[in-house]
Formats: C-alpha cells, sequence, structure tokens
C-alpha cells in the first residue's frame, strides 16, 4: 500500500491527511493531525510545523515518517493576512484635573463643591468657606475621622477624598453624612485651594451632574466656552459610580482629533476616502473602486502609517521588495478603544473612536517550492507543490455528505476569508478577502481592554459563565451548572470561560454580559460582512440567489457562533448554508487536505 | 426569643486583637454587619462552626495570630483563605472578603506581596 499526506498551510494552522492507495488503486483515508503554523504561512520555518503534524498523523497508524511515498502541499495563495488598529480621536488633560473612577465602596451619596485641602492642613482652613478634604493613607481611618469629627463644627466641611479604600469605615465615624470618593491612587497631585466638584451615585445607579457638561457648570460656575472645554471630561464620566472634577484655571482640556488621512485605492477607478468616514464610508468606496491593484494611505497619518507597516512587515517575511507587495483588499471595522488619559489621577480611561482594519498583502509569489525542496531533503520524502488551495478546498468540502455541484466554500481561517465556486464543469471562480479571526481577537481585545491577546483569543473561542457560589456557575445562556466538590476560591466572583476540561479566569473586572455583547458584535462585524461580500464577488453574474449552497470550512468554522450567524444571515437568500463535515468525519477542517489526496486520484 | 441577625460570625479564641480589629475594619468597609464571639476549638473548627452559625453563610475563626476564612457547606478545616502571622492589609482583605463571598463579588488578593500595602503597616 502506497501512504500518501496532503498538507495544507495556513495563516494559523497547519492540516495533514494521511490516505493509503492499495495495489488495486483502491482509496482509503487512514488519519490527519493539525498544528500551529509555524513562522509566516509560505515561508521555510513552515517545514517545522509540517513535521510535527505529519509525526502526529503518522503516529495515530503507528508508522514511521519513512513509510510516506508522497507529499502533496497545496500552491498557497500568495496573500497574508494582517491587522491593525489605529484610534482617530484623543483626550488630552494636560493640567490633572478630573478624577472619575468605580470604587467598589465608596460611601455617602450626592453632590458636593467646595475648596481643595489636605488633612494636614485643616488647620488653616477658615471658618464659612465650602471645602472638600483630601485624606492621604499615612492616617488611619479612625485617626482621619477624628480629626474630622474635631473640626468639623467650626468648618464647612463638604466632601472627602480618600487615598485608601476606607470610605465606609470613615463615613461611619463621622458626625455628618458626606459623599466620599475612595482609592484615588495619586492622591498628592490633588493640587489645594482650587475648586472641586466631587459627586457619589445612589447605589445601584451612576453619576448624574458630573457626567453631565452643563452639571459640572452648574457645579463649578462655568461659562459658555469652559463649559464646551469640559465636554470630554464629562464624557468620560458617563457610567461612572463617583467621579471628583478639579476646576483648573487655565486647564487645558481637550479632545485632540489626530490628522486621521485618507486611504487611496488604486483600482479600475483610483478613489479616496477620508478615514472620519468611518467603516462604512471606506467599505463602500473599496466597492465602487473595482478591483484592486494596490492600496496606499496618506504618508504621515496614522493610517498612512498603519498601511505601510503591514506592507513592510509582509516584504521582511516574503524577503520580496516594497514595490511587489501590493495591499489587494481591507476590511475596515469601527470600533471602540479604552485610552488611559493623560494627565488623569486614578488611571482613568476614555473610549476613544477608533477604526481597525485587516490587510490582504499580495506578493508575487510564496516560496512554496522551496519548502517542498527543504521538506524532501530532511524527511527523505518525495514532495511536490501540487494543486490552487481552493480548488482544492472546494474538492475537500464537497466529502460533505448533502452537498453537490455547483458549490460554493467559504473558508474562514485566522487571517483571511476566502470563497470559491467549484461550477459542474470544473469552473472554479475564487476570492481572497481580508479580515477573519485573527481581527476579531483584536477586535474583542481592544474594545474590553484586555491586557493578553491570549485572553481575548479564549473568549472568542469559549462560551462562558459567572462562578455565582463555590458549588455553581450561572451559564451565559441563562442555565446552571452544579459542582459536586467546592470550586477553587480563586474562580469565585469571577466570569470564567469553559476550555474544554479546564476553567480560564478573564483577570479583567468586565460583566459576563458586556464581554458576550462584544464577542458577538465583534464576530458579527467581521464575518457576516465578510461572508456577504465575499459571495457576491464569487457568485454568477454576482448575484447571490445564484448560489445554491455554501460549505462552511476553515478554523472559524469551528467556532460555536459564527456559522450559525452565518445561517441567518445568507438564508434570507434561499442559500443552503452550513458546518462542514469533511469525509463526514472532520468537521469543517482539513478540507485543502482532503482535497490534495483527492486530486491525486484523479 | 431569640433573633437572628444577618452578620458575618467571627469566633474568636485567645486573639490578637490588632488582626480582629482589622477583620472587623475589612468587613465594615463592604458594608456588611458582623459579630465577634469567643469560642472554643481549634482554628479549623472555628472558622467552619462560624460559617455554619452565619445566618449569611460566611464566618471567620480567629487563634491566637492564625486566622482562617470558611464558607458554608465546605468541608471541616478546607478554608478558603488561611493566614499565620499575617500583615494588617492581609487581615483587612480576608475580612473583606467574607464579605465578597456573600455579596458575590471577586475576592480581594490575601497572598503575596500585596497590592495595597498600608503606609501605617
Amino acid at each position: 500500500m502506497k501512504l500518501i499526506a496532503g498538507v495544507d498551510i495556513g495563516n494559523s494552522t497547519t492540516e495533514v491527511c494521511i490516505g493509503g492507495v492499495e495495489e488495486n488503486g483502491a482509496f482509503r483515508f487512514l488519519s490527519s493531525a493539525s498544528r500551529m503554523t509555524t513562522g509566516t504561512k509560505g515561508t521555510l520555518p513552515n517545514v517545522l510545523g509540517i513535521k510535527a503534524a505529519l509525526l502526529e498523523a503518522m503516529d495515530k497508524i503507528r508508522q514511521p515518517l519513512s513509510a510516506l511515498d508522497l507529499v502533496r502541499l497545496n500552491e498557497a495563495a500568495p496573500v497574508i493576512g494582517d491587522t491593525a488598529m489605529e484610534t482617530i480621536t484623543e483626550t488630552i488633560i494636560t493640567e490633572s484635573s478630573m478624577i472619575g473612577h468605580n470604587p467598589s465602596t465608596p460611601a455617602g451619596a450626592g453632590e458636593a463643591v467646595g475648596e481643595l485641602i489636605s488633612l494636614d492642613n485643616i488647620w488653616k482652613g477658615k471658618p464659612g468657606v465650602p471645602y472638600i478634604v483630601a485624606v492621604s493613607n499615612r492616617f488611619s481611618y479612625e485617626e482621619a475621622a477624628a480629626r474630622l469629627n474635631q473640626h468639623m463644627p467650626d468648618l464647612d466641611v463638604r466632601g472627602l477624598i480618600l487615598q485608601s479604600d476606607e470610605a465606609v469605615l470613615v463615613e461611619n465615624r463621622l458626625s455628618r453624612k458626606i459623599p466620599i470618593v475612595d482609592e484615588v491612587r495619586h492622591i498628592s497631585k490633588v493640587p489645594e485651594g482650587k475648586q472641586a466638584a466631587i459627586e457619589v451615585a445612589l447605589p445601584g445607579t451612576s453619576i448624574r451632574m458630573l457626567s453631565n457638561p452643563y452639571g459640572i457648570a452648574t457645579l463649578l460656575k462655568l461659562n459658555a466656552d469652559e463649559t464646551k472645554a469640559v465636554t470630554p471630561i464629562a464624557k468620560s464620566l458617563v457610567g461612572k459610580r463617583s467621579a471628583v472634577v478639579i476646576r483648573t484655571p487655565h486647564g487645558n482640556i481637550r479632545e485632540n482629533v489626530l490628522p486621521a488621512g485618507e486611504i487611496t485605492f488604486r483600482g479600475d477607478r483610483d478613489l479616496t476616502v477620508n478615514i472620519d468616514a468611518g467603516a462604512d464610508g471606506i467599505m463602500d468606496t473599496l466597492k465602487s473602486a473595482g478591483e484592486i491593484r494596490d492600496i496606499d494611505g496618506q504618508p504621515d497619518t496614522n493610517v498612512g502609517n498603519m498601511l505601510t507597516r503591514i506592507k513592510t512587515s509582509m516584504a521582511d517575511v516574503a524577503k520580496a521588495h516594497d514595490s511587489e507587495i501590493r495591499i489587494t483588499d481591507i476590511l475596515a471595522v469601527d470600533t471602540l478603544a479604552p485610552v488611559e488619559i493623560s494627565g488623569a489621577l486614578a488611571g482613568e480611561t476614555c473610549m476613544e473612536k477608533a477604526v481597525g482594519i485587516a490587510a490582504m498583502v499580495r506578493t508575487q509569489h510564496l516560496p512554496m517550492q522551496k519548502i517542498a525542496e527543504k521538506l524532501e531533503q530532511e524527511l527523505k520524502v518525495k514532495a511536490v507543490v501540487a494543486g490552487v488551495e481552493a480548488v482544492m478546498a472546494s474538492l475537500g468540502a464537497l466529502t460533505t455528505p448533502g452537498t453537490r455541484l455547483p458549490l460554493a466554500i467559504l473558508d474562514m481561517g485566522g487571517g483571511s476569508t476566502d470563497a470559491a465556486v467549484l461550477e459542474a464543469d470544473g469552473q472554479v471562480c475564487t476570492t481572497h478577502q481580508a479580515g477573519a479571526g485573527e481581527l476579531v481577537s483584536m477586535l474583542i481585545q481592544t474594545e474590553l481592554g484586555l491586557h493578553s491577546r491570549v485572553t481575548a483569543e479564549q473568549i472568542k473561542k469559549y462560551p462562558m459563565g459567572k462562578v455565582e457560589s463555590l458549588f455553581h456557575m450561572r451559564l451565559e445562556n441563562g442555565s446552571m451548572e452544579f459542582f459536586q466538590e467546592s470550586i477553587d476560591p480563586r474562580y469565585y466572583g469571577h466570569v470564567v470561560l469553559l476550555a474544554p476540561g479546564e476553567m480560564l479566569k478573564v483577570e479583567e473586572d468586565i460583566p459576563m454580559e458586556r464581554i458576550l455583547e462584544v464577542r458577538r458584535d465583534a464576530k458579527r462585524k467581521v464575518f457576516v460582512r465578510n461572508a456577504l461580500r465575499a459571495l457576491e464577488t464569487v457568485a454568477p453574474d454576482h448575484d447571490l440567489r445564484k448560489i445554491p449552497n455554501v460549505v462552511l470550512v476553515g478554523g472559524s468554522a469551528e467556532d460555536f457562533e459564527i456559522p450559525e450567524m452565518l445561517m441567518e444571515a445568507l438564508s434570507e437568500y434561499r442559500i443552503v448554508c452550513g458546518r462542514g463535515n469533511i469525509r463526514g468525519t472532520e468537521g469543517p477542517r482539513n478540507a485543502v487536505a482532503t482535497g490534495l489526496l483527492m486530486s491525486y486520484l484523479a | 426569643m431569640v433573633v437572628n441577625k444577618p452578620t458575618i460570625i467571627i469566633y474568636t479564641n485567645e486573639p490578637d486583637e490588632d488582626f480582629t480589629r482589622e477583620v472587623c475594619a475589612g468587613i465594615e468597609e463592604e458594608g456588611v454587619l458582623y459579630q465577634v464571639l469567643p469560642h472554643e476549638g481549634d482554628l479549623d473548627t472555628l472558622a467552619y462552626e462560624a460559617a455554619k452559625e452565619s445566618m449569611l453563610g460566611s464566618g471567620v475563626g480567629i487563634y491566637g495570630s492564625r486566622l482562617a476564612m470558611q464558607m458554608q457547606h465546605l468541608p471541616k478545616g478546607k478554608n478558603v483563605f488561611e493566614l499565620d502571622g499575617p500583615r494588617f492589609w492581609q487581615c483587612r482583605n480576608l475580612g473583606a472578603n467574607s464579605a465578597r463571598a456573600i455579596k458575590k463579588m471577586p475576592f480581594k488578593p490575601v497572598y503575596g506581596q500585596g497590592e495595597n500595602p498600608k503606609a501605617y503597616t
């Protein structure tokens, strides 16, 4: 029996499939495996990952690597996906002038206005002047309360700002109830002698006065121009449980609109669009530009730098000249990114408008032949480059039970979304589009302000639940799950991701509902939009209704909710659409590798 | 008639008074009520019985300079947090956590170098 391997190198995973051909020509699939792609797709470091995957697949049928007779590699499309994110607005507060945060336990409720004074200097206070007192953590709650109680009868103390997390403790010991904001880390930066307004929301609500420009104007007696200047402060305080706004006479707070720049599409028609137009505007312009040869950004603007960065990083890996690297497609997505405000007192962030862009880079060709040679050298097994990726994927997809020609596939991977239509006469029409799983991860990471991309990847991949007691958790769909053994207390009260066999804790304190919303939104923005775009390109006469069935393949088709979203979106066009099941056993993975084996027989 | 108040119960056996005060401060800051009562037994017993007796299902045991936080229905000896000769901020956070257990909020750090060591410790 001859053993043949099909190898598919993707942006993020390398998949292999092993088949055996009997003497009489009968063919059987024997095993398959997948591994992380090592290095950028289409470069020599890939060999490492291919060998690992081959080894795993051969191990499953208890054969050494040397038993292989032939390795068939896919002629990978010379397109590589990359993503970047750029904010287009920025809030700068040059003189520290606001604290707006969510301490878990502020005390009191309501708003107060007064002159700032530190507890050290409270003896200097004059009767009749309203004060807001700032207390550093050198004072314990007992000392702070005692000192304040001593001065309260003479001085008009309206509110407190504490450095330590002791608002309730101090409040319980004060003779008069006043609003108290605590957990202000950089209390030493609070300027004495300035007017300040503080607000603590009622339990269960968020602040109302300081998140409203006119509210700030009322409390701090601002004129119309000054009110305009505090709008970004109000904006960044929306939804907070407590806040402090300090009036600095020449406080220079402004919302900086960065020169966002323009994108130029060079295609059938040369068109230019400003980033300010937002994702929809950009995508519309892209569409009207027709077939794209290259995309450029205005030099020395954010978007210009971003596109140049993508090109140079691709030029490095593909060892080609910049001029040979062309961006042939982009997917722009509107998003909000939490950005730390320069000049804030407690590390506050502000949601800034941003555009996420995935770009599809086309090089002249990928050195697949070199990979085949290297593989042949190392394995002592004949290796050939055979078959175009999209054709192979269609062939593989056709092994899904219940499909027939003409057939469309939607290959949703990590870096790109590819579509192909395989006609009954063997004609194939293909397209590669920017934006897939990695863009989704990037959107999740920025919108939730996560520290690590790995967490974002996990949020994308796994359903979640919230650990509500040591014995049960509430899953994202509302159902409850109970446990015999108590859950590790480190998970208590946290949102956890339900990976197979383990629970992963989300370190950031973000409500489950918010994570859910961001996750679904990111997937919809990228995949639904891209699927429609890709299918429209390959469909006969660009009419979606002329495609009878669509098979979803690739890593992102394994996702637990993306196929359902697409099914919903495509059902409008009466298209049968579903997750592929390659050879009736493999699920949506392994289509290309399977196709490579089938094309050997044909 | 015995009226049970919804409190966290702290059972103590010859406790370190400073530690006790810090635990109470931690609970108070979270806005939950508590009772400090002397009790017989070792550390595990104190914490276990306290959690069992507490209407809220959360208890703390303090035995000399050792502390343990326990929750109802957990087996005796399987304390959620345990400290031996801790620093003040650790006691404060252990107290806060006994309250957060009831409020179903994520726990504050109790072990390690500490994220918010207080200046007066």
